[in-house]
């Protein structure tokens, strides 16, 4: 219980601006955090101590936002965390090719057309379906850590 | 239907059918043994019991049956036939079912199917409570004598068994709280209860008493009385439910108490203690129980028993010694007038013969345990080789392990019993008892046991299930009951000198024991994760009744608690880092946590006063300085000083240690700190103490000057607020420690006017503010622990004398926060920055905040927190859009607009109001674009239930906010009215709705919260503002229908109520104004054709059919009813047409001649009786309450039924 650890701890290897450090403690329930370098979403959090009169620790529950998988994690909570850089952004869908990926158009009017469609039955209906319908489907793409997926769909409805 | 009812024409034809049935109800019976299609022999079970008159069908059954089962349902389908149609039998009918059921259980006595006969007698107890009133005084008389005969065993004992067991649930029948439901008004229950206590209870008792006799010497004298055992643990559990009875009529039947107020019983009080109920017969019982010598033979049948049982190796667990002791500690809570006021001799002389007879199953304390223990580790040597056990024979060892349960449960019966006694007892009193049979008294005796069960419990694992828990709970119990009387309204109790010694001896005992648990236990490594929470809150109990023995010896209590305290510190200062100090540590911190229960009580919200203990209590010197509770306060107090030392804080001051003392300090604060009393001038003494009116100043008042605002109060609290602030700085990411010092101390602190005015003063109070507002190590905090801290500093503002200084304070203090958050959402690539970790936690942190100013709106404060969230609606407006796919943030931020709204609304001037509403509808509207239509996908189901939870608390914070809008209408301290800058606020908040309920949809209703938020907010709006409801548009005007509809048919009565207020409103208001010549609400309310041509009914017809619907055929709680009635009345008015209508569908309906006619009479009286009008006032509502709460009565039974 000697010493008063509270300055920033730089974890370098897990590319710079993909993530960022944060104290433990402050990580909370559906928050975000790196575990075994893979970005999740903290679905539990609970804190214990090494020790009776030890420091606390907390112990993370996670679960990869890109393939669900659990993963656990504990860490003093005075010491850092890497935290994901999770950003999403919606696109307009134009359409979606035979061997399952989507064409999407950027807000610079480019396209994006490397994107796979997502593997989620009920997703993947909805887009399916809406697309087909000629709805305007707006859909959300989540990128962290270098990988994306479409992880939301809107219908903007049709244009008055 | 027809099919069990037997209306054959000849006696063979009747007999062939009574088989048929018979044959199928057994198959069913069997089948759902077998779980060969279990839901269609439920149904033919059912339709037995469901069928008219089933009466004939039940008997044959009963009499003929093989199937035991087949036997059992059917006496549970008289019992359902009977209690439906009670109203149409005749008396011979009644008369002959219950005689029936009495009949059959006494012939089938000795059957082996013991439950058949339990349930036929049940059946029988029932029905004869249906028809209690319905009959004769002599056809009572004529079951009763049958009863007696039986249960005084004329018919052998099989019969002797049945009349005691028939008298059993007949006992329970009458009993309100375990009687079963008839279908009848609470009166009815009432009325028995009142009838079977005065004119049958006594004389139930004796014959159970004398069943009981009649068996005894059987029982004692030979080894074979099987049966008889039987007969007499029925009687005794028969007589223990006697006892049990919730005497209302004790003195003289005179007693009124309001039994449809009083839901629970007045010694509510007792039952968190162990299973002590006071028995409280009254006077009339004082012969049958005192004066006679059945307690008497009562110990002496124990005694053989036990005697008999210890030499021929049966258990003393069996049912009779089981129930024998349960009863003599019935005996023991004996209280009330039963006893004479003759100076309590009487009573004495009843407890004494009890505890002569309890004695021998405790005392003496060490033996007696030493028997239990001994017998255990003998028993574990035993398994453990088994070569020393093959010497002894099998038979031994199991006898020896019964002996030995049988000794535990003896002993913890026997401390139950001291318990009962110190329920019904003074101190005094109760120490005296033992004096005439022992050379000490009770209490010595109870602090010795008590010691005993300690020194057992130290020897085992803390996980480990043992006696010895239970043991010390009761005891505990004991004392509390001794130091704690119920009657004594928190006045002080002053125990026997005999008694201040033992709870000394006890308390010095305790803090030993537990000083060695503590430090035995501080290197256990395995405690969970919520260890912390167990050790101190559920420790709170217990801890509170060691604080109550220690006060009992104050004298002694706090010296011995200083001497150890100061003892460890000096331990902890020598040891300078180089012992290991963690036992220590232990040790400070459950010395800690005694301390704080000794010294003051819990708060609970209030200001507790010091304890009377304390306050009586004279110290020998009234110099504060050596008065013992300043001794030890100042000593923990600069113990915690020390913790702000980096040096001794890296050395010993531990997480875990400093939790104990942030918990010591806010409790004691509460107290102690700068108490009111304090500053007064000792006048207080002299009003409050009559009986040391001499000695010029108590204890307490000591203590409290020494600590008060003129003393060394502001040198504490300056301590107190640093060692605040150390927790924050040098205990990074100690989640738990923070909290409590935000939760607990801070928010005590601020809680109290006196302190905040010396601590707006303090420099370390500013010290602390600056680093809130600068600090990145607060930054750091839990984010909710930053909201409290906000909520702390801007709360301490009312310590300003001034309201100008007070909001210049918050000003500066959130100033900085607001800023940061502008400076935040204006940035020109946001959008980039914004998903970043570390923007996000900076803003989550900023909200949080700014939530916690928020909710700590006071008027005096009140601008500065209006000029706070004012000065940042467009920077959240502009991070709403930002942050729409981060729902934790979007919470956050509609949490603080619901807070700063609810808080700031009714201040607000109108010019003010219409920017927040302005800004509310913007926000809603923002809202709802990001979130309509919008499917978030997940293949994970536990995130994909979280995103929909996120969204539930989302939209149940906007109903919060239109909620809060809604009350400027009702409360409002502006100075110049809203109307005439032109804001209607029922437009808005119906617009808000308009926005929000396309984001409810009916699967977000099936959260109960939200829910009940919804259907309150709708249910407002209509009741207030029906005319707004007419310029809906269709679409949102279907919508909120639609959630009526679904709401009428809720599970929650609450939102059921809440529908139907609606529904009142809206009808009543169409009524009247369509009788007054206006529209109404015009076209919603009249049947229309919509475009694909089908006939759309008007509202009112609709929900006219769902009311009748659910009030005839529905599943409803009769508290509704009610409310129907005030919603079916206007409706009724509204569509007279239809409602002639369905009435007559209803009628037509009935096949059943007599239910046609007394349906038709009731819809007749329904509409026409109690002088009904047509006009909605408040005479006619009631009325119609009326004829509707007759009308269901009338016709429900059947309707549902048929």
């Amino acid at each position: 219980m000697s010493d008063e650890e509270h300055h920033f701890e730089a974890k370098g290897d897990a590319g710079a601006s993909k993530t960022y450090p944060q104290q433990a403690g402050t990580i909370r329930k559906n928050g975000y955090i790196v575990i075994k370098n893979r970005p999740c979403k903290v679905v539990e959090v609970s804190t214990s101590k090494t020790g009776k009169h030890g420091h606390a620790k907390c112990h993370f529950v996670g679960i990869d936002i890109f393939n669900n998988k659990k993963l656990e994690d504990i860490v003093p909570s005075s010491h850092n965390c890497d935290v994901p850089h999770v950003t999403r952004t919606d696109y307009q869908l134009i359409d979606i090719s035979e061997d399952g990926f989507v064409s999407l158009l950027t807000e610079t009017g480019g396209t994006k057309d490397d994107l796979r469609l997502p593997t989620d039955d009920n997703l993947l209906g909805q887009i399916k379906d809406g697309f087909a319908e000629g709805k305007d489907l707006v859909v959300t793409v989540m990128s962290s850590m270098g990988e994306e997926q479409i992880c939301a769909l809107k219908d903007i409805g049709p244009k008055n | 239907m027809q099919g069990f009812s037997g209306g054959g024409d000849g006696a063979t034809a009747e007999l062939a059918h009574l088989q048929s049935t018979m044959s199928a109800i057994e198959a069913a019976c069997t089948s759902i043994q077998m779980h060969l299609n279990p839901a269609a022999a439920e149904a033919t079970i059912l339709s037995l019991s469901r069928s008219p008159q089933p009466y004939k069908a039940c008997q044959f059954i009963l009499e003929n049956s093989q199937v035991a089962n087949a036997r059992f349902q059917a006496a549970g389908a008289i019992r359902d036939a009977a209690i439906r149609e009670w109203a149409f039998l005749t008396a011979e009918d009644r008369r002959s079912l219950v005689s029936f059921c009495l009949g059959f259980a006494m012939q089938h006595a000795g059957s082996p199917e013991g439950y058949v006969l339990a349930k036929v007698s049940s059946v029988a107890a029932q029905l004869l409570k249906r028809g209690w009133h319905d009959f004769s005084t002599a056809e009572k008389e004529t079951f009763f004598h049958q009863i007696k005969q039986a249960s005084l065993g004329i018919h052998g004992v099989h019969v002797q068994f049945i009349g005691i067991n028939f008298l059993e649930s007949l006992v329970s029948e009458f009993s309100p709280s375990t009687s079963s439901a008839m279908g009848l008004p609470r009166e009815f229950h009432e009325q028995c209860r009142r009838s079977l206590e005065l004119d049958y209870l006594k004389v139930f008792y004796c014959w159970t008493r004398d069943a009981a006799l009649s068996v005894a010497n059987k029982i004692t004298e030979s080894d074979s009385a099987v049966d008889e055992v039987k007969v007499c643990t029925a009687a005794l559990r028969l007589i223990l439910q006697i006892l049990n009875w919730e005497f209302q009529c004790n003195s003289n039947g005179k007693k009124g108490v309001n039994v449809f107020s009083s839901g629970i019983r007045q010694d509510a009080g007792l039952s968190n203690r162990s299973e002590c109920i006071l028995v409280q017969p009254g006077p009339g019982w004082r012969d049958i129980l005192i004066s006679s010598r059945d307690i008497v033979w009562l110990l002496n049948l124990y005694t053989a028993l036990r005697q008999k049982f210890s030499h021929e190796g049966f258990s003393i667990d069996c049912p009779i010694a089981v129930s024998a002791r349960k009863l003599i500690m019935q005996y023991c809570s004996l209280t009330g007038t039963i006893f004479p006021s003759d100076n309590g001799q009487l009573q004495e002389h009843h407890l004494l013969q009890l505890l002569s007879g309890i004695i021998h199953w405790i005392d003496p304390p060490d033996l007696v345990s030493k028997q239990i223990e001994c017998g255990k580790s003998e028993r574990s040597l035993f398994s453990e080789s088994p070569s020393a056990a093959g010497y002894f024979s099998d038979y031994v060892l199991v006898t020896h392990q019964i002996l030995l349960s049988c000794l535990c449960s003896e002993m913890l019966d026997g401390c139950r019993a001291l318990l009962a006694m110190a329920t019904v007892t003074s101190p005094t009193m109760f120490n005296q008892l033992l004096k005439s049979i022992r050379p000490f008294g009770t209490f010595t005796l109870l602090s010795t046991l008590m010691c005993e069960v300690i020194k057992v419990l130290m020897t085992k694992a803390p996980d480990e299930e043992t006696w010895s828990w239970e043991a010390r709970d009761i005891l505990l119990d004991t004392w509390t009951a001794l130091l704690m009387p119920l009657d004594s309204a928190g006045g002080i109790v002053l125990l026997p000198p005999e008694g201040v010694d033992a709870a000394a001896t006890l308390f010095t005992f305790i803090v030993e024991s537990e000083l060695k648990a503590a430090s035995a236990s501080a290197f256990n490594d395995d405690v969970d994760s919520d260890y912390l929470h167990t050790s101190i809150s559920a420790m709170d109990e217990r801890l509170s009744s060691y604080a109550l023995i220690a006060r009992a010896a104050i004298d002694v209590a706090i010296p011995l608690l200083t001497r150890h305290c100061t003892e460890r510190f000096t331990r902890l200062h020598q040891g300078g880092g180089s012992l290991d100090p963690t036992e220590t540590l232990e040790e400070v911190y459950s010395l800690l946590l005694i301390t704080g229960h000794v010294l003051a009580d819990e708060g609970e919200g209030e200001t507790p006063l010091v304890p009377t203990a304390i306050q009586r209590h004279i110290a020998d010197s009234v110099v504060p300085d050596k008065n013992p509770v300043v001794i030890l306060c100042s000593s923990i107090v600069r113990f915690a000083e020390q913790s702000l030392n980096p040096e001794s804080r890296s050395s010993f001051f531990s997480p875990r240690l400093m939790e104990a003392i942030i918990w010591f300090l806010a409790r004691w604060s509460q107290t102690y700190l700068m108490s009111p009393e304090g500053s007064q001038d000792s006048s207080y003494s002299s009003k409050a103490d009559n009986m040391h009116q001499v000695q010029s100043i108590s204890s307490g008042q000591t203590v409290l000057r020494y600590f008060s605002e003129y003393d060394h109060g502001k040198t504490v609290l300056d301590i107190i607020v640093r060692v605040a602030i150390a927790t924050f700085m040098s205990y990074p990411g100690e989640k738990f420690l923070q909290g409590l010092t935000c939760y607990q101390l801070l928010h005590a602190l601020v809680r109290q006017k006196n302190i905040c005015i010396h601590l707006v003063t303090l420099e370390s109070w500013s010290k602390l503010a600056i680093a809130f507002a600068n600090e990145k190590m607060l930054f750091m905090l839990n984010a909710s622990h930053q909201k409290s801290l906000a909520q702390t500093l801007v709360l301490s503002a009312s310590g300003f004398r001034d309201s100008e200084s007070a909001n210049q304070y918050v000003r500066i203090l959130m100033g900085h926060m607001t800023a940061y958050l502008v400076e935040i959402s204006s940035k020109n690539d946001l959008k980039r920055v914004a998903e970043q970790p570390d923007t996000i936690l900076s803003v989550t942190c900023l909200l949080e905040r700014l939530r916690g100013a928020a909710s700590a709106s006071e008027p005096r404060m009140q601008k500065s927190i209006y000029q706070m969230g004012s000065s940042i609606l467009n920077s959240t407006l502009i991070l709403l859009e930002v942050y729409k796919h981060e729902s934790a943030v979007i919470y956050l931020l509609l949490k603080f607009v619901v807070e700063w709204v609810e808080g700031q609304i009714s201040y607000l001037e109108a010019q003010e109001t219409t920017v927040v509403i302005d800004y509310c509808m913007r926000l809603l509207q923002l809202y709802s674009s990001h979130n309509i239509g919008k499917i978030s996908l997940s293949l994970s189901s536990s995130l994909l239930n979280d995103a929909k939870s996120e969204k539930y608390k989302d939209l149940r914070a906007l109903l919060q906010l239109l909620a809060s809008l809604c009350s400027k209408d009702l409360v409002d301290f502006s100075s110049d009215s809203l109307e005439a800058h032109g804001t209607s606020i029922s437009q808005v908040v119906f617009y808000g709705l308009h926005i929000v309920t396309p984001l409810i949809s009916l699967e977000l209703l099936k959260y109960p919260k939200l829910c009940r938020d919804y259907f309150s907010l709708l249910s407002h709006m209509l009741e207030v503002y029906p005319e707004m409801v007419g310029q809906l548009n269709n679409e949102a005007f279907s919508h909120i229908l639609e959630t009526l509809q679904f709401g009428l048919h809720h599970q929650d009565s609450e939102v059921v109520n809440m529908c139907l207020r609606a529904l009142r409103a809206l009808a009543s208001y169409h009524y009247k104004e369509t009788a007054s010549g206006k529209m109404g609400l015009g076209s919603h309310a009249s049947s229309l054709r919509n475009p694909k041509g089908e006939l759309q009914e008007g509202i009112f017809s609709r929900f006219l059919r769902t009311t009748l619907q659910l009030l005839l055929f529905e599943d409803y709680s009769p508290d509704l009813v009610g409310a129907a009635a005030d919603a079916l009345f206007p409706l009724i008015l509204c569509e007279q047409g239809l409602y002639q209508k369905l009435g007559n569908e209803l009628i037509e309906r009935q096949a059943n001649q007599t239910f046609k006619s007394r349906l038709t009479n009731a819809l007749q009286s329904l509409t026409s009786s109690n002088q009904l009008s047509c006009t909605l006032d408040r005479m006619n509502y009631q009325r119609f309450r009326k004829n509707l709460t007759n009308f269901l009565i009338e016709v429900r039974g059947f309707l549902r039924i048929v």
